[in-house]
């Protein structure tokens, strides 16, 4: 019965103890006293896990800042239920961590600040609703509108080369077809390929040269054999495996297959390019007084780059919209339209719209 | 001739860690218990006892290539880290200070009852798993008497009666060592 009420009050005291880990040792009898001294003592365990963390934490490859000596405080056993928030800021837990008191006016300033500029701007914006202006824009296929025609502006066409020192030489270009396989060559660099395949450009099968010999750019007043200054394969100064100063598959100046012959339009196998960035444009001053609005129609090229090339007007709206428009659209990007997989230029219009609300 | 012996090691072990930092923790098991005893008995407070430990061994680690072996036990350098890690986190001085001779004491590893508490985490160690168990659920991570009997599926009687003998057997072993003291 004796040992059973020791076993109790020891309990107790412990139980004093454990919730007052800074109070003096309860008083208690003297068959007890030694004891509760120990517990008094046990107050202070270090956490089960404790020593362990510690241990594999000093194993772990030191920082670089330890590495100079300067030692990192752990804080690897510190109870996130007993942790104030922002304890030295609040006042709590003071010379736990090291503050400087310039570094907390500072912040509590820039933050001041922040919160000032966000209330302001709300304040500003609502304070200012006629000038909030929200433009749509759509893009769609050029051949759905009707445009007028551009006059006297060369198309598309192709072009290539293989850096010869010459510029290409005369000659006629080889037979047009739906896709190419080969590019074109006055000098042939493998006389004796494997599987020989018949060169072509890229353009309507339909239309044909009048025979001329040898292989060339029909342009060109060379006689000397060369494939041209140009890169990619092909004949002439340009690039893309066709013949001239272009840059694809066809033959001419400009862009896209055929002849001298635009660049190409979707539908029809060619894919329509995807806006990934498109900053709206912004509402010029004098439209903005005026509170004019309405719809800017602008003719795009968009080439195989993803970038908007060849801006023009197609429908004007004035008071400096439009310029705000062109502005606008050239900084666009496009994922360009695709055709049998590769990327190509194709004529587009883009719809502005300024509205006013 | 145990405690030449001792030091001899000792300073083997250092030499050993300060060419390879992963020999460390040998020196840290050996100085753990002395370390923590003499930091929770400064700072009263388990949280903040864990934290300056850390502190005191991750210093010891950063810059155990400036140590030199002089004759004093390693622990009289951990103590000594210690006390200026402590002498740095408190923030008024005059409060909490860590008197120069504490200091003194604290370098040469001599301090009041330092031994003692010392003895006890390393007893704490010996004891039967269960009475380890008991003691370390219901003082290190504060569970109530009811908690830990459900833990071990046991009575509530049970539990404290295992308390109490752990207690018991502690006290038995601190009066024997003192007794018969252990040369180190």
């Amino acid at each position: 019965m004796t040992t059973l009420s020791s076993i109790d009050r020891l309990d107790h005291a412990i139980d004093f103890l454990v919730a007052h880990p800074q109070a003096a040792l309860p008083p208690v009898e003297d068959d007890i006293s030694e004891l509760v001294e120990i517990a008094g003592e046990l107050r202070y365990l270090p956490r089960t896990e404790f020593k362990l963390r510690l241990r594999a934490e000093l194993q772990e490859p030191a920082p670089a800042s330890q590495a100079h000596g300067a030692a990192q405080p752990s804080r690897l056993a510190r109870r996130e239920d007993a942790e104030p928030i922002l304890p030295t800021l609040l006042g709590l837990g003071g010379g736990a961590y090291p503050l400087q008191r310039s570094s907390v006016a500072l912040s509590f300033v820039l933050h001041a600040a922040a919160v000032v500029l966000i209330a302001s701007s709300g304040f500003w914006l609502t304070q200012h609703r006629q000038q909030l202006t929200h433009q749509v824009t759509t893009i769609f296929s050029a051949s759905d509108y009707a445009l007028p025609v551009a006059p006297g502006k060369a198309g598309g066409g192709g072009g290539g080369g293989d850096g010869d020192k010459l510029a290409a030489s005369k000659g006629t270009p080889p037979r047009f077809a739906r896709e190419q396989l080969t590019p074109p060559a006055v000098v042939l660099r493998n006389p004796e390929p494997k599987l020989p395949v018949e060169a072509t450009v890229i353009g309507p099968p339909q239309l044909t040269f009048s025979p001329q010999s040898p292989t060339g750019d029909p342009l060109s007043a060379l006689l000397t054999p060369s494939n041209g200054a140009g890169s990619g394969g092909g004949i002439g100064s340009g690039s893309g495996g066709g013949v001239g100063s272009g840059h694809d598959a066809g033959v001419g100046p400009g862009w896209g297959g055929g002849i001298g012959g635009g660049v190409y339009r979707v539908g029809g196998g060619v894919s329509e390019p995807r806006i990934i960035y498109d900053p709206d444009p912004e509402f010029s001053e004098e439209a903005r007084k005026a509170k004019y609005q309405g719809v800017v129609v602008l003719s795009v090229i968009v080439g195989p780059d993803g970038r908007p090339h060849d801006i023009r007007v197609a429908r004007s709206l004035g008071m400096g919209l439009d310029e705000k428009a062109i502005e606008a659209v050239n900084k666009w990007r496009f994922v360009p339209s695709m055709k049998d997989g590769r990327p190509v230029p194709v004529e587009v219009n883009i719809e502005v719209h300024f509205r006013l609300y | 001739m145990t405690a030449i012996a001792n030091g001899i090691d000792e300073q083997l072990l250092v030499e050993a860690a300060q060419l390879d930092p992963g020999r460390f923790a040998e020196l840290y098991e050996n100085n753990f218990n002395r370390v923590y005893a003499y930091v929770a008995h400064r700072v009263r407070d388990r949280d903040e006892a864990e934290d300056v430990t850390a502190e005191v061994f991750h210093q010891a680690l950063a810059n155990l290539g400036k140590f030199e072996w002089r004759g004093v036990p390693f622990v009289g350098w951990l103590l000594g880290i210690a006390a200026n890690v402590l002498a740095s986190r408190w923030r008024h001085p005059s409060e909490r200070e860590v008197p120069a001779e504490a200091m003194e004491r604290a370098e040469t590893g001599v301090e009041d009852g330092m031994e003692r508490r010392t003895l006890l985490l390393q007893l704490l160690e010996t004891l039967p798993a269960d009475q380890r168990y008991v003691l370390a659920r219901r003082f290190a991570d504060q569970r109530s008497v009811r908690e830990i009997a459900q833990e071990l599926g046991r009575s509530e009687g049970a539990v404290k009666q295992l308390q109490f003998r752990a207690v018991q057997t502690l006290r038995a072993r601190v009066r024997g060592t003192h007794d018969h003291p252990v040369v180190h």
